[in-house]
């Protein structure tokens, strides 16, 4: 059955991705939930929780709010939050509840600015899409609300754009940061890691964006197009201690990942010899002919039951799959976040 | 920036508890998720919430029906090789949650999860969450398709975190069905169970000795069944003491559908209340319970901390097994004091609230739910208990207090003491 999940665990959802990408900026984000799904990002998918403190709340949505659905109670909870609160802006993010009761967020968006005199982002997630999807959105929203002003280009400013801990398997930007510059890039602005809404407003002035996920290609086409900014999209930063594994590789590969990160392993194997594939957005352009979609976990079962490939690049918790796939090939692990829960070992 | 929210216990208890502060009342606020609440938030990531709860029953598996989100952190429950293979999900899409059309495979899906085990499971728990809340399910009616398809036993397990505070909630209505696979049988007059919980008492709980000698033979928790049959052991019961009133909607449908009647304790850490329930306990049962060697250990315990380390200063949590203001009221009424407790105003806890005001007026009391205790500034104090406070405290000594295995009477006083001396000597060497 497609939609049945046997050895697996869910991936990091949508709303998770797009507290990820807000999560450093001074925003007060409400999730609009029960509160489940807010526990399951800031005690699972936000690495960043135990370390560092942000204004996360659920909306804690009870049936009757639903049922009736009491925009005005939550636009009141949210109006109280900020009066306690110094936040730069609010956000108001989805859950599988208000897409159930097909929540207005554009009129939420209109009630809430009109309260708190603040901006407000809304993503709209559904949880029935992975973390992805959610940052493909918050990216979008964010640069489309605050992303206004043509600013003078800084020569040597790039700007990252795509890099959470969801998609990185990284907490901080020092790893993203130290390889730029052995890049060349004299001034990297990592957004939505260690940098703040102000970098944001002036993302303008970056002379090239570097799209670190393939979510991040629409809000870099955005500002291509809003002001001429070109980019180009990969994920140089592959841990060294990482790259010295991959030795290990025989035959032909297939790495699952997100689309860059697979991409760029792929780089450093012999040509034509591994396939990319990946649960998560894939940009059409980046692929090859190969490089699978996958849809699920059962699909991905046929194709390591298909022996076409010998060795397997992936997180940590595909093991689980090669008893039903009677998989014997060579196993070599990179793992993902939004997928195990397990950060990398950047140490070198 | 507003400082955090408090309330002393001296206002609360002259507002009444009909006048609690919006502040402390979950449903008039936003819920602040951090880190010391998570157990409140994610019920599936700390402890047993619905999702490990459901798996009480031995040999049973779980299918999660919902969008992937809801199962995302089961994840961390399957690192534990208890649960590893026990977790399937039938994950929903957009068009799903829209139309329920995801109801008529879930029978399939059963059967598929089925086929894919070494061994036929006992029991398929299908655990469903908010969206189905809101479409309505029949999910009974969906379970009995199951059977007729897979004749595999098949439950529901509702983790509607949206009716967190109704007359049901979660945590009661998993209870509920932990314990419906059970069918009536001959009452043996010696056998009893114990309620409440998913993992057992301490063995040297005094519970165990003191229904012993007032006969029982056999005492049996759902937690200490390992086979199917042990578990099916549990309808002999000729009453059930309850210890939780999470499990009260499980007890009543148990004495109802199955002739078994219940009586009901709360967990104290006072020891002169415990000794009023042991007391009442005996009349109920017709027995005279002779509790007076682990009525004295319990004091005796307390005055040897006392006198050991004076009167200490704490800080009171509610992530700990035992009420926190119960806690708190036992700690002042042994000399220590309470400068906070973070905590949830109830009706069924307001009572010491009141008590605590006389003793205590001036112990500040925080919701860990208020969006202002994003601005918590740490108080002082010696030593705190809940694993919550470790949070607001990090460099305090203190206890968790809030293992699986369950505290329970005076054993649980004595363990509380024995563990707060344990943290406050490793502070010592330190």
């Amino acid at each position: 059955m497609k939609k049945l999940v046997k050895y697996l665990s869910p991936f990091a959802p949508d709303q998770s991705g797009a507290c990820g990408v807000l999560y450093e900026l001074g925003g007060l984000m409400v999730v609009c939930d029960a509160g489940g799904c807010a526990g399951n990002i800031c005690g699972f998918d936000e690495p960043r929780w135990f370390t560092k403190r942000s204004a996360v709340f659920s909306a804690g949505l009870r049936d009757m709010d639903a049922i009736l659905g009491r925009d005005d109670k939550l636009i009141k909870k949210l109006t109280v939050a900020n009066s306690q609160l110094d936040c730069k802006f609010t956000a108001l993010i989805g859950t599988p509840v208000p897409a159930v009761i097909a929540t207005d967020f554009a009129a939420l968006k209109k009630l809430a600015e009109k309260k708190t005199g603040l901006p407000c982002i809304t993503v709209e997630c559904t949880g029935t899409h992975y973390y992805d999807e959610g940052e493909r959105k918050a990216w979008l929203a964010l640069f489309s609300e605050f992303a206004r002003e043509d600013f003078d280009t800084v020569p040597g400013r790039v700007g990252i754009i795509g890099a959470t801990p969801l998609e990185t398997s990284m907490m901080t930007n020092e790893r993203i940061v130290s390889k730029c510059r052995a890049m060349g890039i004299d001034e990297p602005v990592v957004y939505g890691m260690g940098s703040a809404l102000e970098d944001v407003v002036r993302v303008s002035s970056c002379e090239r964006n570097l799209a670190v996920s393939a979510a991040a290609i629409p809000a870099c086409e955005y500002l291509k197009e809003r002001f001429g900014t070109p980019y180009e999209a990969a994920f140089p930063f592959l841990p060294e201690n990482f790259k010295e594994k991959l030795s290990k590789a025989e035959g032909r590969a297939l790495i699952i990942h997100s689309q860059l990160i697979a991409n760029e392993i792929r780089k450093l194997l012999p040509e034509g010899q591994a396939d990319c594939a990946s649960f998560f957005t894939m940009d059409k352009s980046l692929a090859r002919e190969g490089d699978t979609e996958l849809r699920s976990e059962e699909q991905l079962l046929d194709l390591l039951q298909s022996s076409r490939y010998r060795t397997l690049i992936a997180d940590g918790e595909l093991r689980k799959l090669f008893r039903p796939a009677s998989f014997e090939g060579r196993f070599i692990q990179l793992d993902h976040f939004a997928v195990s829960g397990r950060l990398w070992d950047t140490e070198e | 920036m507003t400082d955090a929210f408090y309330i002393t216990a001296w206002d609360l208890a002259a507002a009444g508890k009909d006048n609690i502060p919006d502040e402390l009342r979950s449903s008039e606020h936003l819920i602040y998720s951090s880190p010391a609440t998570l157990s409140f938030n994610s019920p599936g990531a700390r402890g047993f919430g619905v999702k490990r709860a459901g798996l009480a029953v031995p040999g049973s598996v779980m299918l999660l029906v919902a969008p992937g989100c809801c199962g995302r952190n089961t994840s961390l429950l399957r690192t534990n090789p208890e649960y590893s293979d026990r977790f399937f999900f039938l994950l929903l899409d957009d068009t799903d949650i829209v139309t329920g059309r995801h109801l008529t495979k879930i029978p399939k899906a059963v059967e598929e999860v089925c086929q894919s085990l070494d061994k036929k499971p006992s029991a398929v728990m299908i655990c469903i969450t908010c969206v189905d809340a809101l479409l309505g399910t029949d999910m009974e009616r969906v379970c009995r398709k199951s059977v007729e398809l897979t004749g595999v036993p098949t439950v529901p397990c509702y983790m509607y975190a949206l009716t967190r505070e109704k007359r049901l909630p979660p945590m009661a209505a998993v209870r509920k069905s932990v314990y419906s696979l059970l069918e009536r049988q001959p009452r043996e007059r010696k056998d009893m169970n114990i309620l409440g919980y998913f993992s057992p008492l301490y063995d040297d709980c005094e519970l165990y000795p003191l229904m012993r000698s007032a006969g029982i033979k056999n005492i049996r928790e759902l937690a200490r069944c390992e086979t199917i049959e042990q578990y099916r052991e549990l309808s002999k019961a000729n009453f059930n003491l309850l210890l939780n009133p999470e499990a009260r909607y499980a007890a009543q449908d148990m004495q109802e559908r199955l002739g078994i009647p219940f009586i009901e304790l709360l967990r104290l850490y006072q020891p002169d209340k415990i000794h009023n329930q042991y007391r009442m306990l005996g009349q109920a049962i017709g027995a005279q319970l002779d509790d007076s060697e682990y009525f004295e250990a319990a004091q005796k315990r307390i005055e040897a901390f006392y006198e050991k380390f004076g009167a200490l200063t704490l800080a009171v949590g509610e992530i700990l097994n035992g009420d926190s203001f119960e806690t708190a009221l036992m700690l002042v009424r042994n000399g220590f004091k309470v400068a906070e407790i973070f905590g949830t105003v109830g009706e069924l806890n307001f009572s010491f609230v009141k008590r605590l005001a006389e003793l205590s007026p001036d112990t500040k009391i925080y919701s860990n739910l208020s969006p202002t205790m994003l601005n918590y500034n740490e108080e002082s104090v010696d030593c705190y208990i809940g694993c919550d406070c470790e949070y607001y405290h990090p460099d305090t000594p203190g206890i968790d207090f809030c293992g699986d295995i369950q505290p329970f009477g005076y054993a649980g006083v004595v363990r509380l003491f024995d563990e707060l001396e344990a943290a406050m000597e490793r502070r010592t060497v330190r």
